[in-house]
């Protein structure tokens, strides 16, 4: 369940250079490069068996150890407890400390695969799905040298229940616990394991030192990818101090931090982990000594840094930072800056929502998604690099995604706002009035001119409505609220669309703060997504998904797809191994290493 | 300009036909020809102190070259739809966008901004909006709203100021502690906050901010925290005045308060009044200007000329030209403005030294 976040955008007082006089903007090379990673990706993404789980990691050609790199963050980690850690930015730094059953691995070649990596493989399903076990690597260990047990993540798995985790993934539990709310699923173990209960042998089984068993209600066809989330790292019992572990945690990967490091709006300091075994992992490297991470520094300013590429900037990167919207038209056009910089999907999805229990007559909608000027909107988040046209719900990042285009909104961009007018004429609606709402951010401030100048054109009575960016979604997840159309954004956690279409599309979670921004119900989608939730053939159910989510867009059209988000990130001239990873969509840090 | 008074007064002194002129005693003037003048049949005629204004006015260079530029930007911006007729723009049509070839990558493809003969001021970058049309309607829209903020300032300020002073007492003392008190608030922020709390109060939650009332609200709150300098500089003024003899023998003659104040005190403060309207003019267009940079003054896709900073600031390293034209005309303004206040009050009391 993510969201994608208004970036803030600070300005700079940084010096201006005038020139004389500015040259136009040139049109950068075509950029195919992340759309083919995204299709290797969706193609190849497979389960991996004990062999491709076995570590070390192939080495990358030419990495030399040693070496400290430095990383420019915008935001604080707002959390450092594993079962705590969900949005990007935690992603990011949690592949560098933490340790899972299974983990996303992309090897050299730009293939991806979910391999065990505390575990021995992705997991072996029985009982149609009903139930999962998995076995532990020999030699791993925490920070501390303790080993890593199944008693450790029997307890990393029943502290998920207790009532301080609240920001992290809440998959698993809702699977062991067969509920879809997160009020019901804590009743499973109120409080968590601190009492000295722990979940009966017939929900999470750990009949060895080795072995983790979970037993599920209905077959689960997702949980090796679910199990590779941040928000599922291992937590060694004996040092858990409940909400103190927040800020001292124990580390199992290849870096721990540095004790006393975390300095709130500062930054922290990662260094090497002597306990952590490259030959029990096939997905990390630790090549680097040292990472220091620097956190309140914006878009811009990083951008600027690295775009500089002066003295402590050579040896610098940012996991998660990217270029900024306004930046991005001089990294397209100095090939020098370009050869620094990895671009690729982010997981979401922009779409323009239609108020269901507002806009009934579906010729109304159908008027609205014509007269959509999406090129306008993706315009507003930097070309070329912001992201790509979308004409599907789904993203070219998911296993399963087609392109598709039943509106036209591929071939007509800027919007068709005569035949939208056609169409509101014949449904004798010219006229009426229709309040489009949006955040006050920079980006929709300023593709919301065109989207309610399209609208005008149209034949609307637009009533262009701003909200405020903190507490925006918070105003849209209101069953009662009175708007008409609004823009939203949806990422998958993982690349498989059962974590996109039952949140935002299935009527029964309709409710004030859910994810169905649109009022979308139809029960034969209701239906149809119980049905694919259980299919655990991961091929089929991906097909499954997507040719729901396309019946979905062409019968009902609850939302117009806008664009597809992207990122272009910078790094230093000495950095080596900078690659981006579709599923942290981000640069990995684990493949970095400084060039001597 | 004193300096220039005395030399015109030397000169003066040697011209036989002005030897008259030099025994005048008009306070505050300086013997020189503009003191009088002589009427159709020879004789000297006296002047009002207004045309003496004017006429020392017209002797000012700097005045001048100021007025005709501040005068031409009212005028640009009075007549900003009859240049849109026959630039045959508008600043709403997003050209850029729905002419290919224009924008590449969000900027203008064209040099210098995209500047052409069909787009005098380039293109703005994103939308694709004509900038010189945009210039034109943000300069119209922010005037309109200065003017009419420093009307009602000014109008306020003359009759609590002058009550204030004219009355004393309890009624100065009352009026003294709002002044106080309302320039205690930080009027910017008073904005931002005011806005949300309208809007909840008055407008339906489905319907946006109509455009009269967001100017009505802006009038509003500079108008709220902008009358009370004027205010308190009259009130002392009037507070002097009204010791003076002319005011007592209008009392002992029985006029009443209004037309006391009307007639004799109003006509002798219109010095400081003409002179500080000047300075709050310029002031209140850096204000509106402020409040849209901030994003919280008349929104899209009203033109307006402080929000194009706003962009500006975003699109500055690929676009510069999208920053000079506004920037130069603000500059332009704001300085033309001042140094006509300068002018402006020099001409009235050209006795003060600078």
């Amino acid at each position: 369940m993510r969201r994608a976040q208004a970036a803030i955008v600070a300005l700079t007082a940084g010096a201006l250079a005038l020139t004389a006089c500015s040259s136009g903007a040139k049109q950068g090379a075509a950029d195919d490069q992340s759309r083919k990673d995204a299709e290797k990706m969706r193609g190849q993404i497979a389960f991996a068996d004990a062999a491709a789980s076995k570590g070390p990691a192939a080495p990358i050609p030419g990495a030399t150890p040693g070496g400290t790199i430095k990383v420019y963050q915008r935001d604080t980690y707002a959390h450092l407890d594993p079962a705590q850690l969900y949005v990007s930015d935690q992603g990011s730094l949690s592949t560098l400390l933490f340790r899972r059953l299974t983990a996303f691995n992309l090897d050299n070649k730009g293939k991806y695969n979910v391999v065990g990596d505390l575990a021995t493989d992705s997991g072996q399903k029985s009982d149609g799905g009903k139930t999962w076990t998995y076995k532990l690597k020999d030699g791993v260990k925490f920070e501390d040298g303790k080993p890593i047990t199944s008693t450790d993540l029997r307890h990393t798995f029943e502290r998920q229940f207790a009532d301080f985790i609240t920001s992290g993934p809440t998959y698993v539990q809702r699977w062991l616990a067969d509920s879809n709310s997160t009020a019901g699923y804590r009743k499973l173990l109120p409080g968590g394991p601190y009492g000295g209960k722990h979940l009966p042998k017939s929900v999470l089984d750990t009949p060895d030192d080795k072995t983790i068993v979970f037993h599920f209600k209905k077959p689960v066809g997702d949980l090796p990818y679910a199990l590779a989330l941040a928000g599922y790292g291992v937590v060694e019992k004996a040092k858990d101090t409940k909400e103190k572990y927040d800020k001292a945690p124990v580390a199992s990967g290849p870096y721990k931090i540095q004790p006393g490091s975390f300095k709130n709006g500062k930054g922290i300091t990662l260094v090497k982990n002597t306990q952590w075994d490259p030959n029990t992992d096939i997905s990390r490297h630790q090549y680097a000594d040292k990472f220091d991470i620097q956190f309140s520094v914006s878009y811009i300013d990083s951008t600027q840094r690295l775009m500089a590429d002066n003295t402590d900037n050579q040896t610098a990167i940012s996991f998660n930072n990217q270029v900024d919207a306004a930046s991005l038209q001089r990294v397209a056009n100095d090939p020098k800056i370009k050869a620094r910089s990895t671009s690729g999907y982010q997981p979401y999805v922009g779409v323009m929502n239609f108020n269901m229990r507002r806009l009934k007559d579906k010729r109304i909608r159908e008027a609205i998604a014509y007269a959509m000027p999406i090129q306008s909107v993706l315009d507003a988040y930097g070309t070329p690099g912001g992201g790509e046209l979308a004409g599907s719900y789904i993203s070219p990042t998911l296993t399963g995604y087609k392109n598709i285009d039943p509106y036209g909104k591929l071939k007509n961009p800027l919007g068709d706002v005569a035949k939208a007018k056609a169409i509101l004429k014949k449904a004798g609606k010219l006229g009426m009035k229709l309040t489009y709402a949006h955040n006050t951010a920079v980006e929709p401030l300023k593709y919301s001119v065109a989207v309610a100048d399209n609208l005008k054109k149209a034949g609307f009575d637009v009533q262009n409505k701003e909200l405020p960016s903190d507490t925006y979604y918070d105003i849209i997840g209101k069953t009662d609220n009175q708007f008409d159309v609004y823009p939203s954004a949806w990422g998958a956690d993982w690349p498989s669309a059962l974590t996109v279409l039952p949140p935002v599309y299935d009527g029964r979670q309709i409710q004030d703060g859910g994810t169905n921004y649109a009022l979308y119900n139809s029960p034969e989608t209701n239906k149809e997504i119980d049905r694919i939730s259980q299919e655990t053939d991961p091929k089929k159910a991906a097909a499954d998904w997507f040719t729901l989510g396309e019946k979905i867009l062409k019968d009902d059209l609850p939302q117009i797809p806008t664009f597809y988000y992207k990122q272009v990130q910078l790094h230093g001239s000495k950095i080596g191994g900078a690659v981006n990873n579709n599923i942290l969509s981000a640069i990995d840090p684990t493949k970095l290493y400084v060039k001597k | 300009m004193f300096q220039e008074n005395s030399a015109r007064g030397h000169f003066a002194m040697t011209s036989p036909s002005q030897t008259a002129v030099t025994k005048t005693d008009t306070p505050g003037l300086g013997p020189d020809s503009a003191t009088s003048k002589k009427g159709k049949n020879g004789a000297l005629a006296g002047r009002s102190p207004g045309q003496l204004m004017w006429a020392r006015f017209k002797r000012d260079r700097t005045g001048v070259i100021s007025a005709f530029i501040v005068l031409s930007f009212f005028a640009l911006g009075a007549f900003a739809p009859l240049i849109s007729k026959f630039y045959g723009k508008d600043p709403w049509t997003r050209y850029g966008q729905t002419t290919p070839g224009l924008l590449v990558n969000q900027y203008p493809a064209g040099p210098n901004g995209g500047i052409s003969s069909d787009f005098w001021f380039g293109l703005e970058p994103g939308l694709g909006r004509d900038v010189f049309m945009q210039l034109l309607y943000g300069i119209r829209n922010t005037l309109g709203l200065a003017v009419a903020v420093t009307i009602v300032s000014v109008l306020t300020a003359i009759v609590l100021g002058v009550a204030a002073g004219y009355f004393g007492g309890r009624t100065d003392y009352f009026i003294g502690r709002l002044i106080d008190l309302l320039m205690a608030f930080p009027n910017q922020l008073f904005y931002v906050a005011f806005v949300p709390v309208v809007t909840a109060i008055f407008v339906a939650p489905e319907d946006e901010i109509p455009f009269w009332m967001r100017c009505t609200i802006l009038i509003l709150v500079l108008w709220f925290l902008g009358w009370m300098s004027l205010a308190r500089l009259l009130r002392g003024q009037v507070l002097s005045l009204r010791e003076r003899e002319f005011i007592e023998a209008a009392k002992i003659s029985g006029a009443s308060p209004w037309r006391i104040i009307r007639r004799e005190l109003v006509p002798n403060v219109m010095t400081p009044i003409l002179v500080q309207t000047t300075y709050m003019l310029p002031n209140f267009v850096t204000s509106i200007a402020g409040l849209s940079f901030l994003g919280v003054g008349l929104v899209e896709p009203t033109p307006d000329w402080g929000r194009m900073f706003a962009n500006a600031a975003d699109y500055y390293h690929n676009d510069i030209t999208y920053l000079f034209f506004p920037g130069v005309a603000m500059v332009l303004f704001i300085v033309a403005f001042n140094l006509l206040g300068d002018s402006v009050r020099d001409a009235f009391d050209p006795k003060r030294a600078r």
